[in-house]
């Protein structure tokens, strides 16, 4: 079995949202559609102040809250765990988006661009009607992982099959992989690691790992 | 160009700051650009693993966007003010060209000079130099004018790290400093925020160090992002690190035993053991005037280059030589009491206790000595690396300055502070310690191995401007004044814009006395740079640039700044133009390479309707102004980037001839391709259009300067200045003569040992203070910005929303603590008020700043730009003032001002 997942090093992270531009590119989102974002966190008082930054998105969980609630079936779970949106078949009741306890997911009822009412060329050439009135987030850019596995490509390690805020960090903070494979680059650094999965106490078994020095 | 229905891939570079350039692919859809993603092509060459930053993302945007001016304009309202409509109207490339070619030539035939002995044309473009490797073939036009005052700041002197490229250079080539990041385990950050200014290469070097097991402490008074991804953060005051510094080199110097330095670094590789004699000059030898040292096994003074000597490092004596003062004052002494420099540095710092320092800087006593001892166990003082088959030395050991640390007043100390302490543990310019990236006031400037010459009295040359009677300049031959007031900024096509730019602006208003009056230039070119909001006073400067008669402005979208131009020219941008530059070896910030060469910039999309190439307009610009051959004649030379001749080969154009951008370009590709393979290799625009870059190895031991000092047998100036003390004598005297006076403050910063002076107190009201009614009791900081950071890309909607994912781009950070005692709360209007204006913006409360000090990220305040101007976010440069007082001797000022803060609204 594969099961694909993203880890984030925090103790690499730099919060420099470039990952966030590159996923608005790869996945032409609208205006302020981040499904990839890195947050800014600050806990303690001064001085003992920590900052901290928090890549956060689809956590693509093992059991994912969003899908359960969806009336239509149009989110699923892909035999290789990424969690996917069928807009065909949705809706746009936002159960998931409610439900999801992660935030991240988007629901855009009226078309939206950088500067104006009206697209610029390059909006033009990616803008997808299909994407408004229904729900929508990362999808760890499932089509070219497909595209490049059909090519004998390696996700997480060919740039071309993988997602591209993996391959956009400049910190080399978010690494990609096939979590069930024990000599993937994920699996390394999970089990060489601290690590934790947000909200694990809820119990989705998030798809996502975040690498960090518990002391 | 794409055919309908193609997709394609295009290699090509972004170098929208002074930490790139990245190389990236730009993904074309029947002709549209619609992504850029990383040249992964560049992973195995590339110090950042071949990533891109996030500004290279606005690319997209920035071609497509909608506010782009996008034919030439001429103003026809002659009134130039910010409250002035320009009344731009649209005119044809020819009547937009031939009407600045015309400009050109009357001013040219005026003669070079105006009354006052200055540049009758003058150009400004943005920091670092990155608009010169957008602006294609323009240095060669610019080449062809003759005089041109370079020196209208943008923003550097104030905004830039500017004490730091001027002592960096000095003292070990290093135009800026950067850690050795990949093999140092142990870095003091004073404010140096890597992570937001370093660029690719910096963040990634930086992230594989922790990983590697680097420590940073990052001191500084608000937690930067670097802060955040460091081990500790320590608030310290600011503009007290000087304080910090003494401190630490107090505990190396009194706390441990002198055999725990570097000892023979210390006596072999600086001048610490050179005597100083009673009038503080060095102690001469009479017959060779070098300076002496001490040898103990003959016990006497010896030249300083004696072989084989092990000269004391410690120590009082008497001996007979020579002192060279300034003017060829010599001071004979038959005997006389001399002592070490390095014994003078000890005696210097006994009372800079970390008791001492920790009142002055606000941090906890054991934190100053924890910090200073943990540098010296960091050291590995003894243990060697092998680089590229050499032995070298392994001090993985290292200081960096940020902004407002290491410019303006205490900029010197600091700089002094961060050098001097590498020297302890031999920590500069060796594997794992402090080194230099660039040079740009010493040559050859592609290579600062090479500008390694030997200089007097043991040390490297430096092209110092002279301060003797006879070849010292009492006319500057710009407005700032550099060449005359500032000998270290040396005098080459960078040192006008490394004086003390800012005067060139405030000079305007009223020339001090005894100097030629500034005038306005006749004619004013501006790419790429904003003064009008990247300047101190920016509204001050905005008023001064709308007296400027002509300004021709390369122009992107409408600026506060080309609001007041006569003529402006849209170029044809990022991604729609070709342009070939130097990519590799050593660069600012962390632009450490194995590899050096060349990457093209090429047009992805078919340039914007109404726009053309800069390479175009300035082969039209020389031929309409009757300078196409002189013009030819300097891109062959170079000028565009690349030599087109060398050796054993030949590109040179028809000088008399006019050529397009291609052929320019191509024949630039070749030469480039000759030079890189001796000659061998003449691969010309299309393989660079195909394969993006060319390189050829660059080796790592080539990173530092530490191996050819050796074979110099030449030394760091550390830690006497005495050189720079008797320059200091000599300017003073030369300006005294001319009855100027207005210097002498600056003046008293050329001294051999700095110590602390109360740098804050230059900015804080004591009496005000004294009487418990300071009404500017706040510290207000400014910040760099990675998404911002001079990419002109505040009109870019992405860069701006992701930009405000990041705490603090909104409005004016203050403590939380500190606001709510003035009934401040989060997203409030606030105004901030210094002594010469306010400026108003949202309060973002966070617990990582000082509660004395106030940040705002960026630079801001438009009220002309596209988009930015509804940002309303709030801006530093509106309420710095430009003051000589605040000028120290290099030119420079430090970007903070004293401020007061006040509730006008409530949250939105």
């Amino acid at each position: 079995m594969t099961r694909y997942v993203m880890v984030a090093d925090l103790r690499r992270c730099v919060g420099c949202q470039t990952c966030t531009a590159a996923c608005r590119h790869a996945n032409a989102t609208p205006t302020g559609v981040q499904w990839r974002r890195v947050l800014d966190m600050e806990t303690g008082e001064y001085p003992d102040v920590r900052r901290t930054f928090v890549p956060v998105g689809c956590m693509h969980c093992e059991d994912p809250p969003c899908m359960t609630v969806c009336p239509t079936t149009a989110t699923r779970k892909r035999d290789d765990g990424i969690v996917t949106i069928d807009y065909d078949l949705c809706i746009g009741c936002t159960y998931c988006d409610v439900a999801c306890p992660y935030q991240a997911r988007y629901k855009v009822d009226k078309a939206d661009f950088a500067y104006s009412d009206k697209p610029t060329d390059a909006e033009e050439a990616r803008y997808d009607p299909k994407r408004l009135g229904v729900s929508t987030k990362c999808d760890f850019c499932a089509a070219k992982i497909d595209a490049g596995l059909e090519k004998g490509l390696t996700p997480g390690v060919d740039p071309e099959a993988t997602p591209a805020c993996a391959n956009s960090c400049i910190a080399g903070a978010l690494h990609f992989g096939d979590i069930e494979d024990p000599n993937s680059n994920v699996s390394k650094l999970v089990a060489e690691n601290e690590s934790f999965r947000m909200h694990e106490e809820l119990g989705t078994k998030p798809g996502f790992y975040y690498l960090w020095d518990e002391s | 160009m794409s055919k309908p229905g193609e997709t394609k891939s295009v290699a090509t570079y972004c170098y929208q700051c002074v930490a790139g350039p990245d190389l990236l692919k730009v993904n074309v859809q029947d002709g549209v650009a619609v992504g850029v993603e990383p040249n992964f092509d560049a992973t195995e060459i590339h110090p950042g693993a071949g990533k891109i930053c996030v500004k290279a993302y606005g690319l997209i945007q920035k071609t497509y966007n909608p506010h782009r001016i996008s034919t030439p304009m001429k103003r026809t309202n002659p009134k130039k003010g910010r409250d002035e409509d320009p009344g731009f109207v649209p005119i044809s490339w020819d009547e937009a060209l031939d009407a600045v070619a015309a400009k050109v030539v009357e001013v040219m035939a005026d003669g070079g000079l105006d009354e006052s002995g200055y540049p009758r044309i003058a150009a400004t473009f943005g920091g670092g130099g990155t608009p010169q490797s957008y602006m294609g073939s323009f240095p060669a036009f610019l080449a062809t004018l003759g005089p041109v005052d370079f020196g209208f700041g943008g923003g550097q002197g104030v905004g830039c790290t500017h004490s730091e490229h001027l002592y960096g250079e000095f003292w070990h080539r290093a135009f800026t400093v950067s850690a050795d990041t990949p093999t140092t385990k142990y870095l003091v950050s004073f404010g140096s925020n890597i992570e937001a200014s370093g660029g690719v290469c910096g963040v990634w070097r930086h992230a594989n160090a922790r990983a590697n097991g680097l420590k940073r402490v990052q001191i500084e008074p608000a937690q930067s992002i670097t802060a955040a991804c460091s081990a500790e953060w320590v608030p310290i005051k600011p503009k007290t690190d000087s304080a910090f510094m003494l401190a630490m080199i107090h505990v190396l110097l009194h706390e441990h035993d002198v055999g725990e330095l570097d000892v023979e670094f210390l006596k072999h590789r600086t001048s610490a053991p050179y005597l100083v004699a009673p009038g503080g000059y060095y102690l001469r030898d009479k017959k060779t005037k070098k300076p002496m040292i001490w040898d103990p096994a003959k016990n006497k003074a010896v030249v300083f280059d004696t072989p084989g000597v092990e000269p004391a490092l410690m120590g009082t004596y008497t001996a007979s030589g020579f002192e060279q003062g300034p003017d060829s004052e010599q001071t004979l002494h038959k005997s006389c009491k001399v002592i070490t420099a390095h014994n003078k540095l000890v005696d210097h710092v006994k009372s800079s206790t970390p008791a001492w320092a920790a009142e002055i800087c606000d941090v906890k006593e054991e934190t100053i000595r924890r910090v200073a001892n943990e540098f010296l166990s960091h050291a590995c003082i003894g243990e060697t690396i092998e680089i590229d088959g050499q032995t070298l030395p392994y001090r993985p050991v290292a200081i960096t300055l940020g902004k407002t640390v290491n410019n303006g007043w205490g900029g010197f100390e600091c700089c002094w502070g961060r050098t001097l302490l590498a020297c302890l543990v031999g920590a500069l310019e060796v594997p794992g310690g402090t080194l230099g990236t660039t040079v740009r006031l010493n040559r050859q400037v592609n290579d600062r191995l090479d500008s390694v010459t030997p200089g007097e009295d043991g040390f490297m040359s430096f092209p110092m401007n002279p301060t003797d009677p006879q070849r010292w300049e009492p006319k500057p031959n710009i407005r700032n004044a550099y060449k005359t007031l500032v000998p270290l900024s040396a005098d080459n096509a960078w040192s006008q814009a490394l004086g003390p730019t800012h005067f060139s602006w405030m000079f305007q208003d009223k020339t001090p006395d005894n100097l030629p009056k500034a005038t306005s230039p006749e004619l004013w070119f501006v790419y790429r740079s904003n003064p009008a909001i990247s300047t101190w006073d920016a509204p001050g400067v905005t008023d001064k640039i709308s007296r400027f008669p002509y300004i021709v402005a390369f122009a992107y979208t409408m600026d506060e700044t080309n609001h007041m131009a006569d003529i402006l020219l849209p170029e044809s941008n990022d991604l729609e133009s070709t342009q070939l530059i130097r990519i590799g070896g050593t660069k600012f910030i962390e632009q450490f390479w194995c590899q050096e060469g060349y990457a093209l910039r090429q047009p992805a999309v078919k340039a914007m309707e109404g726009s053309r190439d800069f390479t175009d307009i300035s082969t039209e610009l020389a031929a309409r102004s009757g300078l196409l051959e002189a013009y030819n004649v300097r891109i062959n030379k170079g000028n565009a980037g690349v030599r087109l001749f060398g050796d054993n080969y030949d590109f040179s154009l028809d000088p008399a001839k006019k050529h397009d951008a291609e052929a320019i370009w191509d024949a630039s590709c070749r030469a480039a391709s000759a030079e890189l393979s001796g000659g061998k290799n003449k691969d010309g625009l299309d393989w660079y259009k195909e394969h993006g870059f060319k390189v050829k190895p660059y080796p790592q031991s080539h990173w530092y300067l530490y191996p050819r000092l050796v074979e110099h047998g030449l030394r760091f100036e550390m830690p006497y200045q005495e050189r720079l003390t008797r320059i200091g004598v000599e300017l003073g005297n030369r300006l005294h003569e001319q009855d100027i006076t207005w210097w002498d403050e600056q003046l008293k910063e050329y001294r051999p040992l700095p110590g602390w002076e109360n740098i804050p107190g230059l900015w804080e009201d004591s009496a005000a203070i004294a009487k418990g009614d300071d009404p500017h009791p706040f510290w207000l900081l400014t910040s760099r910005s990675m998404q911002y950071s001079w990419g002109s890309n505040v009109t870019i909607q992405l860069m701006q929303e992701v930009a405000s994912n990041i705490a603090g781009h909104g409005g004016v950070v203050i403590n939380t603590g500190a606001a709510t005692k003035l009934g401040i709360a989060d997203g409030d209007l606030v105004e901030v008020t210094s002594p010469l204006r306010s400026t108003k913006g949202r309060a973002v409360l966070r617990q990582g700043i000082r509660p004395d000090t106030l940040l705002m990220i960026g630079q801001f305040d438009h009220w002309k730009t596209p988009v930015a101007k509804d940002f309303h976010v709030p801006s530093l440069n509106t309420v710095t003032p430009m003051s000589m007082k605040l000028t120290d001797s290099t030119g420079s000022s430090a970007d903070l001002v004293k401020v007061g803060v006040t509730r006008i609204g409530s949250a939105a």
